[in-house]
């Protein structure tokens, strides 16, 4: 019963996504080009971001922790929150409206990062006899990252996208979309 | 499942971007997953005559168990995991003459039978050496239509058996609807060898021709059986039958080859060395072997001795013969060797058995020459006559069982013997092999050789025509005696082999079905509700039930 196996994670790992769209308006004004969109501008981002670590990055012999290097790898994280610019303020998208803008470019993105970092090891590996936890793991370590996308998406709408911000909830805002663009280094570390 | 070091995950990361891309091509990937492979080595199979013998398929893919299943279970789909160190032998008879369904047979065997281990043998290792042989001769000649295997205990297999006999205990044996472990081996049905090969081996040694003599010299021939048989071919290396008797025949040659390269010390009989193969099928090699010789050559053979098995005995060895012991060379043989041993401090017994003519069981290589009229003789450490596939180097018979002294001393008493014999020193106290002398016994030759044997399997079937251990023996042959022959021949019709001798099993943790469904279950429950709160948040309750009443508000419409 191993493809059973492959199958449940498959629909822990890309359900969520699905009932998503699905559930919420974004299935009613169609913005699934949208979502298209924003999951071409993660690849290009994920592309940039290899070429980057590949040259800059030096692969240390032993496991100390070099603050250099982490730091390094933080601010190439950074290229990940200017794709987001990229595709929330500068792809055309048909006449949605903000809310649905940032929900849209955060699924197609979650999307994105799921089929690029999870498909591949699960249909190797998740199909054999041998049975690991590390499958659906994986899996729900997909529906953290949905929710870490879209609250970042709508971080990013929030400062670019809307004109008319309150003036009090200007820096709060800075600061949550500066711990959350930091998350994915802080969750690496510990 | 990858590496998740924090250095390695961003550069992985990225990497495993680029490779999505070309995922449609991974489609094709079958990744070997389990938790521990192991080399398992086959139960022979063979007919005799047409009457088949011993695990008939190869092919496994069973849940396993140990034999602490709780009674009455049904194992037609299990694979019995059985270390021989717990082995209840009568048990396992029992199994195997009701004929009981069963998915397979493992059985551990201890690391002392394996050749990597050097641990010496103790009187534990002779009760398990019994009980191995014993299993041997109960699995060679029964019928068994299952897989049947055999491999080494190590720590990966044993903690694998330790968890199973757990389950089992627990009431919670492996099958498809409980996890557990399963054993495969994927490996393809076993076919018939078509034309097994026996090759023979002869190298001549001249002997010293005096000028004006028109006769021909004596010959004295010695003779060994190289090949073995066993329950696990590939495992079957026979250090003692008859890989002691190979070495011994070797040392000779290289002694003889030494005195003989001296015109001065050249004897007046010409050595014939003979490495037969077929052995343990009635010495079918050495009939052939023995065909083939042209009258001449058979007429000048004074006698033969054959070694068989002179590896690890203590102070006894025998002779055995098939002519009555008034025959004169037996008679002088048996007075050499033994006065020798007297020497040596080897006490040498004779055994004379007749042969039978119509029974077509040849026990000993000595018979063969009996058969072609020619005087021979068995120089063995078994005091009685071996059965059919009993004493042919199986199993058991490994390295740590085999005693080095031993095979000097065999060597210099077969060695001694015929030098006086040939030189005409009879019944005068002479070493010519003494110890520091320039023709030593050389103990590392004897010891490399033997350790070579023992890591060869050597069962004649699956060694093929210009197998490279033969060609190996031919070339030592080569260097002691001038004319070396290679006679290949096709072993005699009424055995057939099947191959498929080794294998590698997989063993899987397999999770149970129930565990697939309920996290089915799970996830499917976990879907909707996540469903039905996105549509409660965004777009309110009245939707989420709009959602199931709307064939009802239709019918409304058109009324």
């Amino acid at each position: 019963m191993t493809v059973f196996h492959f199958f449940n994670c498959a629909i822990l790992t890309f359900g969520p996504h699905a009932v998503y769209y699905s559930a919420t308006p974004l299935s009613e004004y169609d913005t699934l080009g949208t979502s298209v969109k924003a999951a071409l501008v993660y690849l290009g981002t994920a592309l940039v971001k290899l070429v980057c670590l590949a040259t800059f990055l030096k692969v240390s012999e032993n496991e100390s922790f070099d603050p250099y290097q982490e730091l390094l790898k933080a601010l190439i994280g950074f290229i990940d929150v200017a794709g987001l610019y990229f595709a929330l303020t500068q792809l055309t998208h048909r006449n949605i409206s903000q809310n649905h803008k940032f929900q849209a470019v955060g699924l197609g993105w979650a999307f994105a990062d799921s089929v690029l970092h999870r498909l591949a090891p699960l249909w190797v590996g998740a199909r054999g006899l041998e049975f690991t936890w590390d499958y659906i793991l994986q899996g729900l370590e997909a529906n953290a990252n949905l929710v870490f996308s879209i609250s970042l998406a709508a971080l990013g709408s929030l400062m670019w996208l809307r004109k008319n911000k309150p003036k009090t909830l200007v820096p709060i805002i800075y600061a949550c979309a500066g711990i959350v663009a930091t998350m994915p280094s802080i969750t690496r570390s510990i | 499942m990858a590496a998740r070091d924090l250095g390695g995950r961003p550069v992985l990361e990225s990497v495993y971007s680029v490779i999505a891309l070309v995922f449609v091509l991974v489609a094709c990937a079958e990744l070997c997953d389990a938790a521990t492979v192991v080399d398992v080595y086959r139960l022979i199979q063979y007919d005799i005559a047409g009457a088949p013998f011993g695990s008939r398929l190869a092919g496994l893919n069973h849940h396993a168990s140990s034999l602490h299943f709780p009674p009455g279970a049904d194992l037609s789909r299990t694979v019995l995991v059985i270390p021989v160190r717990d082995l209840n032998l009568g048990y396992v008879k029992d199994y195997l003459s009701q004929r009981q369904p069963l998915g397979g047979l493992l059985f551990l065997l201890p690391q002392i039978f394996s050749f990597e281990s050097k641990e010496s043998s103790g009187n534990g290792e002779e009760l398990l050496k019994n009980i191995v042989m014993e299993l041997e001769q109960l699995l060679i000649h029964t019928n068994i239509p299952y897989p049947v295997y055999f491999a080494f205990e190590n720590d990966d297999i044993n903690t694998v058996l330790a968890d199973i006999k757990r389950n089992d205990e627990s009431g919670q044996p492996a099958t498809a609807t409980t996890g557990g472990y399963k054993l495969v081996v994927s490996t393809t049905e076993p076919k018939k060898v078509a034309s097994p090969v026996i090759s023979n081996l002869q190298g001549w040694l001249p002997g010293l021709k005096a000028d004006g003599d028109p006769n021909q010299l004596p010959t004295i021939a010695i003779v060994a059986s190289y090949d073995t048989f066993g329950a696990a071919p590939a495992l079957s290396m026979g250090s003692d039958s008859n890989g002691s008797g190979v070495v011994a025949l070797l040392e000779i040659a290289r002694l003889f080859s030494l005195l003989y390269s001296n015109p001065k010390t050249r004897g007046r009989y010409n050595l014939l060395f003979g490495l037969t193969s077929g052995g343990p099928y009635n010495y079918n090699g050495t009939h052939k072997w023995l065909r083939s010789f042209d009258q001449r050559l058979r007429e000048t053979i004074d006698y033969a001795i054959c070694l068989n098995s002179i590896g690890s005995w203590d102070n006894e060895l025998w002779i055995h013969v098939s002519k009555p012991p008034e025959n004169a060379y037996i008679k002088q043989t048996f007075e050499g060797l033994s006065n020798v041993g007297d020497e040596l401090g080897i006490k040498v017994g004779l055994k004379h058995k007749k042969i039978n003519i119509s029974n077509s069981r040849v026990a000993w290589e000595h018979e063969q020459f009996s058969r072609h009229r020619i005087t021979a003789a068995t120089l063995s450490e078994l005091s009685t006559a071996p059965g059919l596939f009993e004493n042919t180097g199986s199993l058991a018979d490994s390295r740590n069982f085999v005693n080095e002294a031993a095979v000097i001393k065999s060597v210099k008493l077969v060695a001694e013997s015929l030098a006086r014999h040939i030189y005409g020193h009879q019944g005068k106290n002479i070493q010519i092999f003494a110890d520091e002398g320039s023709l030593a016994v050389n103990p590392s030759y004897i010891r490399s050789w033997l350790d070579l044997l023992s890591q060869t399997p050597r069962v004649a079937p699956f060694l093929s025509k210009n197998d490279p251990f033969v060609m190996a023996l031919k070339k030592e042959l080569e260097e002691h005696t001038e004319e070396v022959i290679l006679q290949n021949e096709v072993l005699d019709g009424m055995f057939t082999f099947y191959d498929s001798t080794k294998a590698t099993l997989n063993i899987y943790q397999v999770a149970s079905v129930t565990f697939d469904l309920l996290l089915l279950l799970v996830l499917g429950s976990y879907l909707i509700v996540l469903f039905s709160f996105l549509i409660i948040t965004t777009r309110g309750l009245d939707d989420l039930i709009s959602l199931f009443r709307r064939p009802p508000s239709r019918k409304v419409k058109t009324a």
